[in-house]
């Protein structure tokens, strides 16, 4: 899932402080699950901005709504009632929700709410761990399910630095060394033979460097 | 010292509007005792709720928003909770709406967290009085819009 967290309050306050009706989206999904962006936090932001506004003398007209999912199309219409009726959307989702909505608003503001950090999954309530940077030629079958891309600080594709101690990294005690991990887990499952395929480096040009990426599938075209 | 009767007629021109969330479990009230309870304090609301930890941040921020001027969570002991978890949640959940409070510039203290003995309306009563000298000490809050749920 994508993780993300909210910005401050006054950052939001200065992009929107030209506006006199602001309509709040959040979305249920990603963001939702990391208590960023979803229904409760959009119902807190919106009476943290009525409050914010209200103390300052000014009473913008503060509407909330939340989408399922705000990067798909049929979801989004789901505000389309909603929309002419404000000057300005505040998006509680990811970037890509962001511009989403400014694809399918074409006329609207859309101000980002949220800072998008990183993919990630939930380790413990309250602590979400980023585990994929998106590179595009994913690994993990040959390191035993454990990113080295994300996992080791230092990305490293041909084992552990030398500065891996007690499974811990020496960028920061407090990350797990990611090839410690890699090697523990194909340890643990026998399949430590693995790591003397030879894994080519990574093509960075299917990542960022190469642009914008897309994913077309014709089986699933209308 | 406070004058007691200048607070007095403080509250009967315009009475400090408080909203308490409270834990049913603490069974502060017999069948009716409730409404008389607060017909005899002007602006006081009293939300009963299945368990203190029922309440987010969101609810406490949204009902000053709303235009009450102070709210209270009364929860039982974190050791006495019939969920385990739900007071120390809730306790963590009021910390999180004053950290709020204190971004917007608002004073964190509108919102309190209380632990209070079941079966004890007295205890109850103190703590509002304390808790509306303290309310009446600050600027009121102005009034803001209604909010719009779509």
């Amino acid at each position: 899932m994508i993780v993300a967290e909210l910005k401050p309050i006054s950052e939001i306050r200065n992009m929107l402080d030209r506006y006199s009706s602001i309509l709040v989206v959040g979305c249920d999904s990603c963001v939702a699950e990391c208590a960023a962006g979803g229904h409760r936090e959009t119902m807190l932001l919106a009476a943290a901005l009525k409050l914010s506004y209200g103390k300052d003398d000014k009473s913008p007209v503060i509407t909330e709504a939340c989408l399922d999912r705000q990067c798909v199309d049929d979801f989004i219409n789901r505000i389309a009632d909603q929309v002419p009726e404000h000057e300005v959307i505040l998006s509680l989702g990811c970037g890509a929700g962001v511009q989403a909505l400014a694809r399918v608003y074409t006329d609207k503001p859309i101000i980002p709410a949220l800072d998008t950090l990183f993919i990630g999954e939930t380790q413990m309530r309250g602590v979400w761990q980023e585990n994929c940077l998106g590179c595009g030629q994913c690994k993990l079958g040959y390191f035993g399910a454990v990113c080295p891309v994300t996992r080791c600080s230092k990305k490293l594709m041909n084992g552990p630095c030398g500065g891996s101690k007690g499974g811990r990294c020496e960028v920061d005690n407090d990350i797990l060394c990611g090839w410690d991990m890699i090697i523990q887990r194909l340890q643990a499952l026998g399949e430590l033979d693995r790591l003397s395929e030879y894994v080519p480096p990574v093509d960075w040009s299917t990542s960022h460097s190469g642009g914008p990426r897309r994913v077309v599938r014709e089986d699933q075209k209308p | 010292m406070p004058v007691k009767g200048a607070s007095i007629s403080i509250m009967e021109t315009k009475p400090v509007k408080i909203v308490v969330y409270h834990c049913r479990n603490l069974q502060l009230f017999k069948p009716g005792e409730q409404k008389i309870f607060t017909r005899s304090r002007p602006g006081l609301s009293l939300i009963a709720i299945p368990c203190s930890g029922k309440v987010e941040a969101h609810h406490l921020l949204t009902t000053l928003a709303g235009g009450a001027q102070g709210v209270l969570v009364l929860a039982c002991g974190e050791k006495a909770c019939r969920y385990l978890e739900g007071s120390m949640r809730a306790h963590k959940r009021v910390d999180y709406a004053r950290w709020w409070l204190q971004q917007i510039g608002i004073e964190p203290d509108r919102v309190e967290f209380v632990h209070i003995p079941p079966n004890d309306p007295g205890a109850l009563d103190k703590f509002l009085k304390e808790f509306t000298f303290k309310l009446e000490s600050l600027e009121t809050i102005p009034p803001v819009a209604k909010i719009q749920t779509g």
